[in-house]
């Protein structure tokens, strides 16, 4: 337990000098939603596709979701470590000093990790979430009643992660959340009369 | 050895981690009783620190690993008590011509 006590002090103290929490959570919330969308637009375009088998869909879901995961992972760290080398190359340019050894250059890489990880798995878990309805396909009977259900599940994750900005924001959670469902729903309008079988 | 009983520093660190965070930290070492930190100038990224520290048995090498691992650097030792009392510098008649 003091270790656990420990490491998430330690945590904080990263997160305060590199001001993790900050850009974590503006990469959650970007990456979320593009997964939610980009996953619409996978389950529309095999809805008008005529695609009625949930294992093809599931496929399709799946790869998108690593596919989303690692893109984010990989953009990330690579950006992130570029921008975070570059900052504290300025900073030992003022001190005059490695800082690589100090509490800096950890935070530093520490921020490096958690923001690469969490905008890797903030599209894939938002995405996985959308597509759940279809792993239990085989309970639904009709393959049509897990679009609906995914597509439910889009705008409630829309609506959470709309809800999540108001609060950072501390604005109205529910308009927030409403801004949210509008992107989801024009996303559905578009690709549906994009239909052209 | 003499115990040194009072250590004044110019040291220069960046913004972050703050200076309540460093004297925190070197209000826990052994031997120190107090610190007071002030900043007298700031530039966009770092920041010069007057730091003076009292206590019974100050250690100058812990003191500097700790600013150290904060960022900072030592520019100067600006002044150093040492013995069994704090004694502040003698007037000089040096100092009437200031």
């Amino acid at each position: 337990m003091g270790f656990l006590y420990r490491a998430l002090q330690r945590l904080q103290e990263y997160s305060d000098i590199a001001e993790i929490g900050e850009i974590a959570r503006r990469y959650f919330a970007m990456n979320a939603f593009d997964g939610v969308l980009t996953i619409i637009g996978v389950l529309m375009g095999n809805y008008t596709a005529g695609v009625r088998s949930s294992a093809i869909v599931v496929s399709t879901g799946l790869s998108t979701c690593v596919a989303m995961g690692i893109s984010g992972l990989w953009g990330a760290y690579l950006t992130e470590s570029a921008e975070r080398k570059r900052g504290l190359d300025i900073l030992e340019n003022h001190t005059l000093s490695d800082l690589s050894g100090t509490k800096i250059g950890r935070a530093s890489r520490a921020a490096v990790i958690i923001v690469a990880l969490v905008d890797g798995l903030a599209p894939f878990a938002a995405a996985l979430v959308v597509l759940s309805p279809f792993f239990f396909s085989a309970l639904l009977k009709d393959v049509t009643a897990s679009y609906y259900l995914s597509l439910g599940m889009a705008m409630v994750t829309l609506f959470s992660l709309g809800a999540f900005l108001g609060r950072v924001s501390k604005e109205n959670l529910i308009l927030s959340g409403l801004k949210m469902i509008g992107a989801g729903l024009i996303a559905v309008l578009l690709s549906y009369l994009l239909d052209t079988g | 050895m003499g115990k040194i009983r009072r250590l004044v520093l110019d040291v220069l660190k960046p913004h972050e981690p703050t200076i309540i965070e460093l004297a925190g930290q070197l209000s826990d070492l052994n031997g120190v009783e107090a610190v007071n930190i002030s900043i007298y100038e700031i530039d966009r990224r770092v920041e010069n620190a007057k730091i003076t520290i009292e206590g019974d048995n100050i250690h100058y090498e812990r003191v500097q690993q700790v600013i150290l691992e904060n960022g900072g650097t030592v520019h100067s030792i600006d002044e150093v008590v040492a013995g069994k009392m704090i004694i502040e510098d003698a007037e000089t008649p040096q100092d009437a011509l200031r």
